[in-house]
């Protein structure tokens, strides 16, 4: 198999935001790459820089308090999409990159039928008439699997559930099949049943449509869904890139170890033990540790890992780990 | 379209809130009546201030009491016998008119003869004390009437008709119609509530919006205008703009009170859709749009602007209302509209009326402005209940 090329390739991107005390680093040094028809996961708790990753490759920050390092680099389509104009970047939002977002229930707009709201995209992106813009609406709502949808395409988002209101978003994102879809907690505000529907709706769209998918949730239980590769990020920096079977089976770093022990199993948990938990919380970005960002909160750290940050390092083959001492190194 | 509309969700809600369509009926009533005035001259300014009969005359031709009956023969007979004794009373006879109701046309003698006959009774009547309490005066004061009614005869016909129409809510102090006044006070009323509300919701809701959306040094500078205007007294920033208009050309007319309405008026719905728009831009479709790639005018004025829509409808009917009434707040106080008719200037002129006991002019002007704010606030409530997506 030959190597194929990334279609969004972010390098040593650094999100730096000013705010009243200082500049604070929300997202440091992060790479990764996302190659088409793939999904990549992007997993970690609450505050580690996921959002903002996404968001700084839509570039949707507030730009009179966002920095980007001049290191950082989003190549998508030969352009450095930090470097293109609004103009440009109008042209990439929406049309070749989609965002959805976490909450189903504000994420439409409840003034309009959301047939008006799919079409909206078109009519900016494409050329399409009226009449092919209805017809295309109605096939994106068959495609989400929304029944009857030649009706709902004239109901108010009000009218729909939160599932249903998340497909709608679904077939707002990829009208205009976009070549990745970013999806942002897609699943967080959706009970359990309707979370595996909507999973399984997205895996499916990424191979009928071929759109890359980049899902970025704090779920691991998601991720292992529909993910082929996962990006662990801890406190704004990337700790883990692996294969999905990699993480779950072999992780390096402690802190996603950490992460896959807080999954309650069912069957396999020990009869009335509590399930385990990782103390503490993530460090303030005003105030980040010395030496690896996770050490107070690693069980394995050593003094080593108090004093000295670890590098991102490679030991197999398409993956990385930052820890001094990786875990499961001999497998 | 026009069928599309009528079948559409809204107002298929809208029909079945009987009150609403009641409040509907009404304001479309009085639009009519206001549009007919200000295009069709339906009633002319000259109109309003021409005297059509004795002055206040009470409304629905109501029995009055004998005292003022016999004023107002006296006044008709005076105003006649004034002519006869004229150098030339055929001419003078001649100018004699009361709006629609006009001299009989006959010879000056025979006029002269009636007018006689008037005065005679009149003289026998005026020597009883009480006219009420003494017998057979009532029929004799009757005759009287009849001999001035015989002078002025009762137009038949269309002029009949409208003469009719002029009298049937009674005459103000100087004898104008009350009912044609209030008919052209409809239309000011109309025009300065559409006028001012207009330009001060376009003008809140734009600044509104825009502090709001942009933020940075807009929303500081519409923040501060705001602030400036509000913290001066409504009533003094009010009679400050009307005396600064006082000798220029748009003395006398409507445009003053336009300017001082529209620029006190735009600050509460500025307030309110700033507010809106900070809330609505932060909500997951608005930075859905912003994913779409949509730039940020058109988020603006299709994602943030239609859900601030119910606040622009409500602020639009509150200052419309608002309007009519600070207009005769300030017409009371002598800075709002100059001339013409308006309902502030019926209310103030029916002070010195309402000393007398004559309710028929401030009655009407106060009917006419509590049904239409009340179906204006109705109509309000009822219109946003139909067009809110969110309510069944």
């Amino acid at each position: 198999m030959d190597q194929p090329q990334p279609i969004l390739k972010v390098t040593q991107l650094s999100t730096c935001f000013r705010t009243d005390q200082g500049e604070v680093t929300a997202v440091d040094n992060v790479s990764f790459e996302l190659f088409s028809g793939e999904s990549l996961g992007i997993v970690g708790e609450s505050g580690c820089g996921k959002t903002v990753t996404s968001k700084s490759i839509m570039r949707l920050l507030p730009e009179h308090i966002t920095r980007f390092k001049p290191e950082s680099r989003i190549e998508f389509d030969n352009a450095n999409l930090l470097a293109l104009g609004e103009r440009a970047m109008r042209e990439v939002r929406g049309n070749r990159i989609a965002m959805i977002f976490q909450e189903p229930m504000t994420a439409l707009n409840p003034v309009f039928k959301i047939g008006w709201q799919i079409e909206e995209a078109l009519k900016y992106h494409t050329k399409l008439s009226r009449n092919q813009r209805r017809e295309r609406a109605i096939e994106m709502l068959r495609l989400v699997e929304i029944p009857n949808p030649d009706q709902r395409v004239n109901e108010y988002p009000h009218q729909l559930s939160g599932g249903m209101r998340q497909r709608v978003v679904i077939a707002i994102a990829l009208c205009c099949e976009p070549d990745i879809l970013i999806a942002d907690e897609p699943t967080t505000a959706l009970d359990v049943t309707i979370q595996a529907q909507i999973l399984r709706l997205m895996d499916e769209l990424k191979k009928k449509l071929g759109t890359a998918i980049m899902l970025i949730t704090h779920d691991l239980g998601v991720i292992a869904q529909v993910c082929d590769r996962v990006v662990v990020m801890y406190a704004g920096q990337i700790v883990e890139t692996a294969s999905v079977h990699d993480i779950f089976h072999r992780p390096q770093h402690p802190y996603t170890k950490a992460l896959l022990e807080s999954i309650p199993k069912s069957g396999k948990q020990e009869h009335g033990k509590r399930l385990p938990t990782i103390e503490g919380i993530v460090p303030s970005l005003f105030d980040l540790p010395v030496g690896c960002r996770f050490h107070d909160r690693c069980q394995l750290a050593e003094d080593r890992c108090r004093d000295e940050m670890p590098q991102l390092t490679t030991p197999h083959d398409n993956r990385d780990v930052r820890c001094h001492f990786p875990l499961n190194e001999t497998s | 379209m026009i069928r599309q509309m009528w079948n559409s969700r809204a107002a298929r809600k809208f029909r079945r809130n009987r009150l609403a369509v009641a409040a509907f009926v009404v304001i479309a009533f009085y639009l009519l009546v206001g549009a007919s005035v200000l295009l069709f001259g339906l009633i002319t300014l000259d109109e309003t201030g021409e005297r059509v009969g004795m002055k206040n005359v009470p409304g629905f031709f109501a029995e009055q009491r004998a005292e003022k009956r016999m004023n107002d023969c006296e006044y008709f007979l005076d105003i006649v016998d004034r002519a006869l004794g004229k150098r030339d009373p055929e001419e003078a006879l001649a100018a004699i008119r009361f709006g629609r109701l006009d001299l009989i046309d006959k010879p000056v003698d025979d006029i002269r003869e009636i007018v006689d006959q008037g005065w005679k009774i009149y003289d026998e009547l005026a020597e009883i004390d009480d006219l009420n309490e003494a017998p057979g005066t009532l029929p004799r004061l009757g005759e009287l009437q009849s001999v001035v009614a015989e002078l002025f005869p009762i137009p038949t016909g269309w002029d009949g008709f409208i003469y009719k129409l002029q009298m049937c809510l009674g005459t103000d102090r100087a004898g104008r119609s009350i009912s044609f006044r209030a008919i052209y006070s409809i239309k000011v009323a109309f025009q300065i509530g559409m006028v001012t509300a207009v330009i001060a919701v376009a003008l809140g809701s734009v600044l509104g919006t825009a502090a709001g959306f942009f933020g940075g040094w807009v929303d500081h500078l519409v923040t501060w205008l705001f602030t400036t205007f509000s913290s001066i007294p409504n009533l003094v920033l009010l009679v400050l703009l009307a005396y600064m208009f006082a000798g220029t050309v748009f003395d006398g007319t409507l445009v003053p009170v336009y300017i001082a309405f529209s620029c006190t008026f735009w600050i509460g719905p500025c307030r309110v859709i700033r507010g809106e728009t900070l809330k609505l831009k932060e909500l997951e479709y608005v930075q859905a749009a912003t994913a779409i790639g949509f730039g940020r005018g058109y988020i603006l004025f299709r994602h943030i602007l239609p859900n601030a829509v119910h606040l622009i409808l409500i602020n639009f009917s509150l200052l419309f209302i608002g309007a009519i009434k600070s207009e005769v707040i300030l017409t009371f106080l002598g800075l709002g509209v100059k001339s013409g008719p308006s309902l502030g200037i019926m209310i103030t002129q029916s002070r010195s009326e309402v000393i007398n006991g004559f309710f028929w002019q401030i009655g009407t002007a106060t009917v006419v402005m509590f049904i239409l704010v009340l179906a204006f606030n109705i109509l309000s409530d009822a219109l946003q209940d139909a067009f809110d997506p969110k309510h069944l």
